[in-house]
């Protein structure tokens, strides 16, 4: 680490081709709304679930974006991808099903898979038929993932897997996960060695798949128990071993999208709405200052995105986007809250208030999922060298 | 990046560097003046920068003057380069003469009308000030349209004050003072877009006061030991090491977006609303994380920090006062609120839906 510390945000190079995308995706989402495609929800990218919906994104070209034509994709640049998951997002748009796929395991297939996983379950994948879960987490590996306890044996063309994923979204609607797995005895002085991720369908004998109900009432989280499941060979994704290696790049260019960010912003957009013909002076800088942090964060976000373009590893500007954006999505809740009590759970119709019960319930999940604040605290402090 | 500005940036930095050590602000303050510093900068011509090269001028970008700001801050520079940038770049504006030595804005947010006979009368609660001034430049309406007067300090009656961090601010009376200067009205020049660029200037200066004082913490608790370890290995440090260079670079994210934006319009100083957003942006994010980096970089410093000695304190005290200058967050909180109630209430009736972030991502 130099000794400036200096965090720079480029400006990313938006082209009208990004600017008609976005304005083709907003048309087609408000166009929905009205016909009662669909009813906005908040905390869109993990509380809706809607394969039908994401079918239709899948029949417009909008899952897959950037991956090769011959897979399925468009070819386009990760900025056009960027504004279809913005418009999704801001708009409340029930897009769970595909999220996971869409974001990480796809790319994860392209960069790891084999030939024959690119060519069959990619073009699904972009077309919304095809959903994967993640199987990382376990009852005894949260944060501490390096730990996890899942065994890969070595059997006569493949593998057998035994052991228990544990909080992984949407599996239930899954038709694979990309599983975490030990493929050699753990070294404590080595401990990130040793661990393979294997892509295995969720229909596989032994496979069993529970929903969980979590505090908002919703079952979108699962626990998946894998017993002596068999797959072949070819389910290894990338090379035996390197799992640990995969998993943490794979998770770092999750961290600064869009939905660390923008999570909670339908709240924000309705509320504003219904407070535009009575907008006090101090009301006014309550809402107008979360604008200001909400454009604050999404130049951070892009400009993290400008640096990957550019082919950097902004690891450490990542996880301070996903820090600094996940507790603000809390806030624009917590703040709200003094114009808008949050009592009850029913809303009468009124779907602000629906809107904002419904996030506070969720918002614990917000600085939690795909690794907690404290642990991305920890990667800003060791890219600092304090670690 | 242009080459000159580059160049410019460069040359800076090692004047900077080798003029304006710790000890030179802490004596500035105690009113030593750095001659060494004052002298350098204006023999590079630093004070021009901002300045058109058909005006005399360096002809450095608007983008380059905003980084060269920042840039200073990190130094605490006792200079008043930001304010005779700013001021310089007024005259240019406005076809006046730029000033050969050091110069003011006399301008707190508010401009004094113009009386008739082209005298001027009224009163500048807090404007920048430097004892060292050779000019001041006063922004005054007339008929609705800014016109730009200067004065020669004597001409005027300066009742002197500190900034939190001693840099000099005054009171400014003008008692029919009669100009040395008076330009016509500045095309493109509105109260909005003086008050607009000058928060903007503020902004840039505490995001460059507080990279350095994330670099100041890193540096101590990685020094520092305590229970036989750096203070640094004690995740509770750790945290509040990430949390000030998390606020820190939203921060600089936010004013480089200002930044470009305001490089890109063609009229810097109109106050368009359509730089409304993104300078008060930058304004409310950085007067925000004034208040979270410094009171986290102090406690992870201990009482060193709240030494006189130790250079900390010269960037907090400074981001404390530069926060409230032209507009602290509640005010740009506010006038971004109103602005957007405003677009929402004049677009049709059910056209709506979308518009608040319609806005924001603009
Ligand atoms: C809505 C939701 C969706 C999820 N989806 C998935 C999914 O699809 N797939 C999947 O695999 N997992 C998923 N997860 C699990 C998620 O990745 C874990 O919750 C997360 O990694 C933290 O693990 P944990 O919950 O076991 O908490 P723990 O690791 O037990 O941590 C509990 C608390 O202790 C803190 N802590 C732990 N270690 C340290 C340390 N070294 N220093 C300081 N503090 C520490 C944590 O920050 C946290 O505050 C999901 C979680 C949520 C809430």
């Amino acid at each position: 680490m130099s000794e400036t510390i200096r965090f720079n945000f480029p400006a990313p190079v938006i082209d009208d081709s990004v600017d008609r995308l976005r304005k083709e995706v907003r048309a087609f989402l408000q166009a929905e709304i009205r016909n009662g495609g669909f009813q906005p929800v908040t905390d869109c990218w993990c509380s809706g679930i809607d394969p039908a919906f994401s079918r239709k994104l899948g029949q417009r070209g909008w899952l897959g974006v950037t991956w090769p034509k011959e897979y399925g994709g468009q070819e386009l640049s990760a900025l056009h991808r960027y504004v279809i998951t913005e418009e999704l997002l801001v708009a409340g748009a029930p897009v769970h099903a595909h999220w996971i796929a869409d974001r990480q395991s796809g790319p994860l297939i392209l960069a790891t898979g084999t030939e024959e996983m690119k060519r069959t379950l990619l073009p699904r994948i972009a077309a919304g038929e095809c959903f994967v879960a993640l199987g990382l987490s376990e009852p005894e590996s949260g944060s501490d993932l390096a730990s996890v306890r899942t065994r890969a044996h070595k059997v006569e063309d493949g593998w057998e897997l035994t052991g228990t994923k544990l909080w992984s979204s949407g599996a239930q609607i899954c038709q694979y996960m990309t599983v975490l797995a030990r493929t050699s005895e753990r070294d404590d002085k080595k401990r990130h060695e040793g661990l393979t991720q294997f892509l295995v369908p969720l229909d596989s004998p032994g496979v069993s798949v529970r929903g969980i109900r979590d505090m908002s009432g919703v079952e979108h989280f699962n626990e998946s128990h894998f017993e002596n499941v068999f797959v072949p060979e070819d389910a290894v994704l990338g090379a035996v071993g390197a799992g640990w290696k995969q998993i943490t790049s794979e998770l770092a260019l999750e961290r600064s999208g869009p939905e660390r960010l923008l999570s909670t912003f339908v709240v924000l957009e309705k509320a504003f709405l219904q407070a535009v013909a009575t907008m006090s002076g101090h009301q006014a800088a309550v809402m107008g200052g979360m604008l200001a942090r909400t454009r604050a964060l999404r130049a951070m976000s892009l400009g993290v995105a400008a640096l990957l373009e550019q082919g950097q590893y902004p690891e450490v500007e990542a996880s301070l986007v996903k820090d600094l954006g996940t507790r603000f999505e809390q806030d624009i809740i917590e703040r709200l809250r003094e114009f808008w009590p949050i009592q009850l759970k029913q809303s009468f119709g009124d779907e602000l208030h629906y809107l904002l019960a419904d996030s506070l319930l969720r918002q614990p999940s917000f600085t939690l999922r795909g690794g907690t604040n404290e642990v991305l605290k920890g990667i800003i402090a060791r890219g600092m060298g304090l670690r | 990046m242009e080459q000159t500005d580059q160049l410019i940036l460069d040359t800076a930095q090692r004047l900077f560097a080798d003029h304006c050590g710790a000890d030179v602000v802490n004596a500035a303050e105690s009113g030593v003046a750095p001659v060494r510093l004052l002298t350098a900068l204006l023999e590079a011509g630093l004070p021009l920068a901002w300045v058109p090269e058909n005006a005399g001028g360096v002809g450095g970008s608007l983008a380059l003057g905003f980084n060269l700001i920042r840039q200073s801050a990190g130094f605490a520079l006792a200079a008043p380069l930001a304010e005779t940038l700013v001021a310089n770049r007024v005259l240019a504006e406005s076809g006046l003469e730029v000033a050969e030595s050091w110069t003011v804005l006399v301008f707190d947010g508010g401009v004094l009308p113009m009386l008739a006979g082209g005298k001027i009368s009224g009163l500048v609660e807090s404007a920048p000030m430097h004892a060292g001034v050779t000019r001041l430049v006063v922004p005054v309406s007339d008929q609705g349209a800014i016109r730009i007067a200067t004065f020669a300090p004597d001409d005027v009656e300066i009742d002197y004050r500190e900034s939190l961090a001693g840099e000099s601010r005054a009171q400014v009376q003008l008692s029919e003072s009669v100009p040395l200067a008076l330009s016509s009205a500045v095309d493109g020049m509105s109260e909005h877009g003086l008050m607009q660029f000058c928060a903007l200037v503020r902004a840039c200066q505490i995001a460059g006061a507080m990279e350095k004082m994330n670099e100041l913490t890193v540096a101590y608790v990685k020094e520092r030991q305590q229970f036989g370890r750096a203070l640094g290995k004690f995740q509770a440090i750790q945290h509040k090491v990430a949390d000030i260079a998390g606020e820190s670079a939203l921060a600089n994210a936010a004013v480089e977006q200002a930044a470009r934006e305001l490089s890109e319009h063609s009229r810097p100083f109109s106050g368009s609303a359509d730089t409304l957003l993104s300078i008060a942006t930058a304004k409310v994010v950085a007067s925000e994380a004034a208040g979270t980096v410094s009171r986290l970089a102090h406690q992870c410093h201990g009482a060193m920090g709240f030494s006189y000695e130790y250079p900390l304190q010269q960037y907090s005290r400074r981001i404390w006062s530069w926060r409230e200058e032209y507009g602290s967050e509640f005010y740009w909180s506010e006038r971004i609120g109103l602005a957007v109630a405003d677009e929402l209430k004049h677009s049709a009736p059910g056209q709506n839906d979308g518009r608040v972030w319609d806005i924001v991502s603009r």
